[in-house]
């Protein structure tokens, strides 16, 4: 499988992409940052349902906290990215083109997916840390204590917010494969992604709030986010395994079983 | 472990259903090993699909064979022996040539240090950093045989490579098809036309609705062709006497409108000529025109498909 994800780190360290991927991570950063600090009160409720005030922002994962709770509304753009770049992979020949190099389809497969997830894993860490740097800025202005945040508990809470959104993207990663494997056409299977995991389950959660528990989007977004009112870290963990487990198994049934005729 | 054999690829009774259509059908031939096999048959009789099974992209519902002397249901066994061009040559548009030629090498562990050599032999050695997607459609198709190469393969299997191209684009593709087979290795290239391929092939294999017409070596095939005669006199109205002079000579020829047709074995024209020319002198009639005709490949192809369709 290494093999595979060489070849994929071929595709996408690539200047341009590494640049688009410094300009968004940046982007990211500021917008995680500028948000999150601008909008927390003392006590209040922050983004997310989740309770970002100006103390836990002063507790020990401080520093980390804008970088967790902004990161839970990327899953979807993950989500979406892995469904565009797998469907194309299908519609566009190039999967097929890896099997004749490699016949062993579930390899080819995961390892496709994992070397994009190695270069997201990188990004994250980059704007991890661009959040971390900005967090402190932003704290000066609104007046937030930082000494916490360089404690070995602030580098504990640094690490587990960086598994859990890495855990959440890993999640939003396969149910994109897998939509990307069903339909093997990326306008399809992109509309049906969007749909889902875009109104519909927000719609459905807006009107029946236990849907915040269930839904496969919205429990990843709680992992990212590192749980939620709603949902707790724990809960969102297991049912977030349960939900990949079985879209892993279905993609996998599928692509050793099926034909490649594209 | 490589498997030493004399036959490049055995196949029988492949079948190949989607639901109750039936794309391949009890196909049943061999490839000998160093022979260009030209893969012959209209759109839709089954060739693309025949070639996908071979290299273990499609399952048949029915039939086994063999590959290098492996068995068809293990590819990854002959695989890294095997190159192919199948369908439309799919690369990563944004990435150059060299780079979409590095990540087929770096998954199928084969050398890169070959990739500048295969540009070369593929005529693109001054166009390896442009990407993909400015390729020309020749030029596309050449980086797909570049990517087949990758390995050294013993078996190139190339699935229509002159598709869309322009006869230029044709001659060359036959060109390197012939560079290619000149190492000894087996090649099995498909195409709809066959006179794009009897230049190039010294074996031949045509399929119509997923069934063989015809598979061995093309000098049997070309024997098989006939030759034809056309006569035609000053004089139309003598036709039908001169029809029965050459019969009465022991030439059975078919009347035309305008026109006598004799047919024959192509190694008889010359004989038959001669024979029909001094029949028609002593009657007295003066021919104006005694002119051979080959049938050429294509045409016979043409009638095989004809007849498998009737």
């Amino acid at each position: 499988m290494t093999h595979v994800i060489r070849a994929q780190l071929i595709r996408l360290l690539r200047r341009k992409t590494m640049v688009l991927a410094a300009v968004g991570a940046t982007a990211f950063a500021v917008m995680a940052a500028t948000t999150v600090f601008s909008s927390a009160k003392h006590g209040g409720a922050g983004l997310g349902g989740r309770a970002v005030t100006l103390e836990t922002l002063a507790g020990k994962g401080g520093g980390t906290l804008a970088f967790a709770t902004a990161a839970s509304f990327i899953g979807f753009f993950i989500f979406v990215t892995f469904i565009a770049l797998m469907a194309s992979e299908f519609s566009g020949g190039t999967f097929r083109a890896l099997l004749l190099r490699d016949p062993r389809r579930l390899r080819v497969l995961v390892g496709q997916v994992v070397g994009i997830l190695i270069v997201i894993a990188g990004i994250a860490a980059v704007a991890e840390l661009l959040t971390f740097a900005l967090s402190f800025l932003m704290a000066a202005s609104r007046g937030v204590p930082t000494s916490a945040w360089l404690s070995s508990g602030g580098a504990g809470d640094a690490i587990k917010n960086y598994a859990t959104v890495l855990a959440g993207v890993g999640g939003w990663a396969v149910l994109g494969t897998t939509l990307a494997v069903i339909f093997r056409s990326a306008p399809l299977a992109l509309g049906i992604g969007f749909v889902w995991a875009g109104p519909f389950e927000h719609l459905v959660a807006n009107a029946w709030t236990t849907g915040n528990q269930w839904f496969p989007g919205l429990v990843l977004q709680s992992l990212i986010a590192g749980g939620t009112n709603e949902l707790a870290l724990g809960r969102a963990l297991v049912m977030g395994l349960v939900y990949v487990g079985v879209a892993a198994t279905a993609t996998l049934a599928l692509v050793a079983t099926r034909d490649v005729t594209a | 472990m490589v498997a030493m054999t004399t036959t490049a690829l055995s196949v029988r009774g492949l079948t190949k259903r989607y639901g109750s259509r039936v794309v391949v059908d009890h196909l049943t031939l061999e490839v000998p090993a160093g022979v260009v096999a030209g893969f012959v048959g209209p759109n839709g009789a089954g060739k693309t699909t025949t070639m996908a099974m071979l290299l273990g992209l499609v399952r048949p519902t029915s039939g086994a064979g063999t590959v290098l002397g492996h068995p068809l249901d293990h590819p990854a066994r002959f695989l890294p022996d095997v190159g192919a061009l199948i369908e439309s040559p799919a690369f990563y548009p944004a990435l150059s040539g060299i780079k979409n030629l590095r990540m087929l090498a770096t998954v199928g562990d084969h050398d890169v240090d070959r990739i500048p050599a295969l540009l070369e032999l593929v005529g693109l050695a001054d166009r390896g950093n442009d990407p993909f997607r400015s390729y020309s459609l020749g030029m596309k198709q050449r980086l797909g045989i570049a990517a087949a190469l990758l390995g050294d393969p013993r078996l190139l299997i190339l699935d229509e490579p002159s598709n869309g191209l322009d006869p230029q684009g044709m001659r060359e593709m036959r060109e390197l098809i012939a560079k290619v087979a000149a190492d000894g290795r087996t090649v099995l290239v498909s195409s709809h036309v066959l006179s794009e391929l009897e230049q190039v092939c010294d074996w031949l294999i045509m399929i119509d609705s997923g069934a063989v017409l015809f598979a061995g070596a093309v000098a049997d095939f070309a024997a098989d062709s006939d030759a034809a005669l056309t006569i035609a006199t000053t004089r139309p109205a003598d036709l039908p006497k001169l029809r029965q002079v050459f019969a009465d000579a022991g030439h059975l020829v078919e009347l035309g409108d305008d026109r006598l047709v004799a047919r024959m074995h192509p190694g008889d024209l010359d004989a038959v000529a001669a024979d029909l020319n001094r029949a028609a002198f002593d009657a007295g009639i003066v021919l104006t025109e005694l002119s051979p005709k080959h049938t050429t490949l294509q045409d016979r192809y043409l009638s095989l498909v004809d007849g498998s369709t009737r």
